[in-house]
């Protein structure tokens, strides 16, 4: 067995590992059930109560600026990214920020697996949990508020969420990296996603930011993931409109990949020096 | 370079690790102000050459730098300066080539997943250390069974005692079927049943070849368990030998403890005592003295204690004769006790 097969099996263990951990605390589900339903639905029916109930002046001065009347779909394609954001931060920090304090880090670290399996691996496992949320809320935009997505668009969600995935994914694994030097990462998880859901256009069209905060959501891959979503969905617009944002989406997947693998080996360097590999 | 037989499992010289003690702030750095961190050497010169196929204790107090020594040999800390030498590999140049050879056992029941079934977690590890797949189900029962776990296998390892959680711990460091297996601490908080146990598959792996070096604050575990003792003390191996070699190093025979009630600072009962046998340590306490006696024959010694204690006008309130153990060689060495 090559070596890169013996991590790749590696891999497939601890995802397999951190799914085995979720699966022995069931509730956890109930969660990701019940939040993804009552939180978007709630800022509908204030979006709703704002539009003087779906008055055509104000539905048709939201599409001016966010390129569709389908607002309850629109929240929800927010939240959906929310969601994911939000596990993507917290889960595989979380997750190496547990090991640590359990002290099983120390163990994993002891064996001839690259360090990249503890890095990558427990994001990977949230991804079955993150396509529950979409799924969820597919059903709840469905049930609940009428809207049929047709199966179209909804593949081409799917290709869009698809290629977003590594770029997702290496931003989850960049903060899971700072837990190895600083412990905690939790305010500054707080701030970062804060900082997205204001300037990704998470729950508002993005015109509605100024100029140079555009700019800057123009830097964020989500950005582009739920855009873009937004637009197959509702716009009718294809693959081919937005073959652009794909092709920087996997670009940006490379950049942040790397950035991620730099900065855990000096912070893994660093954590092996100071000592704090183990600590509380 | 390729491991040989004839090379030392571990051979590690000049080896010292200096921590940081206190904090530096982000204000502090931003201002530029001057690092005022105490520098703390917790490993300060070791020289240290484990032979293949021997049991190897390190035995010290906590915080003589046993952990920090065998973090350090298992690549999980980065030495401030000095070498390492694992089966023929340097650990700071090919880290990943000796933890593949590597069955360590650091942080005991906390580093596994009580979550998971034993079964699950020795997956997993296998996986971790590469252990090829058609091999792993063989591999994980031999693990189990060699650490009498295996009718337990299926059960979650939070419904496992301590001790069944040290023995899995163990079984974990035999996966990878290592050559050199680290301990540390292997029987902190065990109860006496479960310590033998332990220590009774520690021996097992000696008779199969391998090598053990284990960290231990208990002298009866090093003295009973280890073909070689070094003996630890703020970060440096203050003697190293056979527990019989070490021990023959008190010029006693035997070794008297006492304790004496007296009124006055106890100088003038202690220079009595020391004219008979050699006074190792002496601790007051709440108007008791307790003395360690480092004499040649007790049946002699202990008339004399008493006569010297009258004649100080002092009581001798308990008399204890023990055969001389490593836990005396250590007070020889550094005036202290090992639990001190």
């Amino acid at each position: 067995m090559s070596l890169l097969a013996a991590d790749a099996r590696a891999f497939v263990a601890a995802a397999r590992k951190e799914l085995r951990m979720w699966r022995r605390y069931p509730l956890f589900i109930l969660g990701l059930l019940f939040w993804p339903i009552v939180l978007p639905a709630t800022w509908v029916l204030m979006g709703q109560a704002y539009s003087g109930g779906g008055d055509a002046r104000a539905l048709a001065a939201f599409a001016e600026r966010a390129g569709t009347t389908e607002f309850a779909g629109f929240v929800f394609v927010g939240y959906a990214m929310y969601m994911w954001l939000s596990n993507l931060l917290w889960g595989p920090g979380t997750a190496l920020r547990q090991e640590q304090i359990r002290g099983s880090l120390e163990a994993v670290f002891l064996t001839p697996t690259s360090r990249l399996v503890a890095l990558f691996a427990p994001p990977i496992s949230h991804l079955p949990f993150s396509l529950l949320n979409f799924v969820t809320m597919g059903l709840t935009l469905w049930l609940v508020f009428g809207i049929v997505l047709p199966l179209g668009p909804v593949l081409e969600a799917t290709v869009v969420i698809a290629i977003g995935i590594p770029s997702m994914y290496a931003i989850g694994s960049l903060f899971a990296a700072s837990v190895l030097r600083f412990g905690e990462t939790g305010p500054i998880v707080q701030l970062v996603r804060g900082t997205f859901v204001l300037a990704c256009g998470i729950t508002f069209p993005l015109v509605m930011l100024p100029g140079w905060a555009q700019a800057g959501a123009a830097l964020l891959p989500p950005t582009y993931i739920v855009a873009d979503i937004r637009t197959v969905l509702f716009r009718g617009v294809g693959l081919g409109g937005i073959a652009v944002d794909l092709v920087l989406l996997l670009a940006f997947a490379g950049l942040i990949t790397l950035l991620a693998v730099w900065v855990f080996r000096i912070l893994e360097t660093s954590a092996r020096r100071r000592g704090t590999l183990g600590s509380y | 370079m390729t491991a040989t037989a004839a090379e030392p499992a571990v051979d590690a010289r000049g080896l010292v690790k200096v921590f940081e003690r206190g904090r530096r702030t982000f204000w502090q750095r931003l201002r530029g102000e001057p690092d005022r961190r105490e520098r703390f050497h917790a490993v300060d010169g070791i020289d240290l050459r484990v032979e293949r196929g021997e049991i190897f204790g390190l035995l010290g107090p906590n915080g003589a730098g046993k952990t920090t020594t065998m973090k350090m040999l298992a690549t999980l800390l980065i030495p401030t300066s000095g070498t390492i030498s694992v089966l023929g590999i340097d650990v700071l140049a090919r880290p990943r080539d000796v933890r593949a050879r590597l069955g360590a056992m650091l942080s005991g029941e906390r580093s596994l997943y009580w979550k998971l079934t034993a079964r699950e977690n020795l997956e997993y590890f296998a996986a971790l250390y590469h252990v090829p797949p058609r091999q792993t189900r063989a591999r994980i029962d031999d693990a189990l069974t060699s650490v009498k776990l295996l009718d337990r296998a299926d059960d979650y390892v939070e419904r496992y005692s301590t001790g069944m959680r040290q023995r899995l711990a163990l079984a974990r460091a035999l996966l990878p079927d290592p050559p050199l297996v680290i301990l540390d601490e292997p029987t902190v908080g065990l109860d006496p049943q479960a310590a033998r146990d332990l220590r009774a598959r520690v021996r097992e792996l000696r008779s199969q070849g391998r090598t053990v070096l284990l960290t231990t604050h208990y002298m009866e575990e090093a003295d009973q368990l280890c073909d070689r003792v070094a003996i630890i003390d703020h970060g440096r191996i203050v003697a190293l030998d056979t527990p019989g070699a070490l021990k023959r190093t008190i010029r006693a025979e035997e070794v008297v403890r006492l304790e004496i009630g007296l009124a006055d600072d106890g100088a003038a009962v202690l220079e009595r005592l020391g004219r008979s046998a050699t006074v190792a340590r002496s601790e007051r306490h709440n108007g008791t003295l307790a003395v360690t006696a480092h004499c040649a024959s007790a049946r002699d010694f202990v008339p004399a204690a008493f006569d010297a204690a009258r004649s100080a006008g002092a009581t001798i309130q308990h008399v204890e004769v023990v055969p001389v153990t490593l836990e005396d060689v250590f007070i020889s060495l550094t005036g202290r006790a090992l639990r001190e």
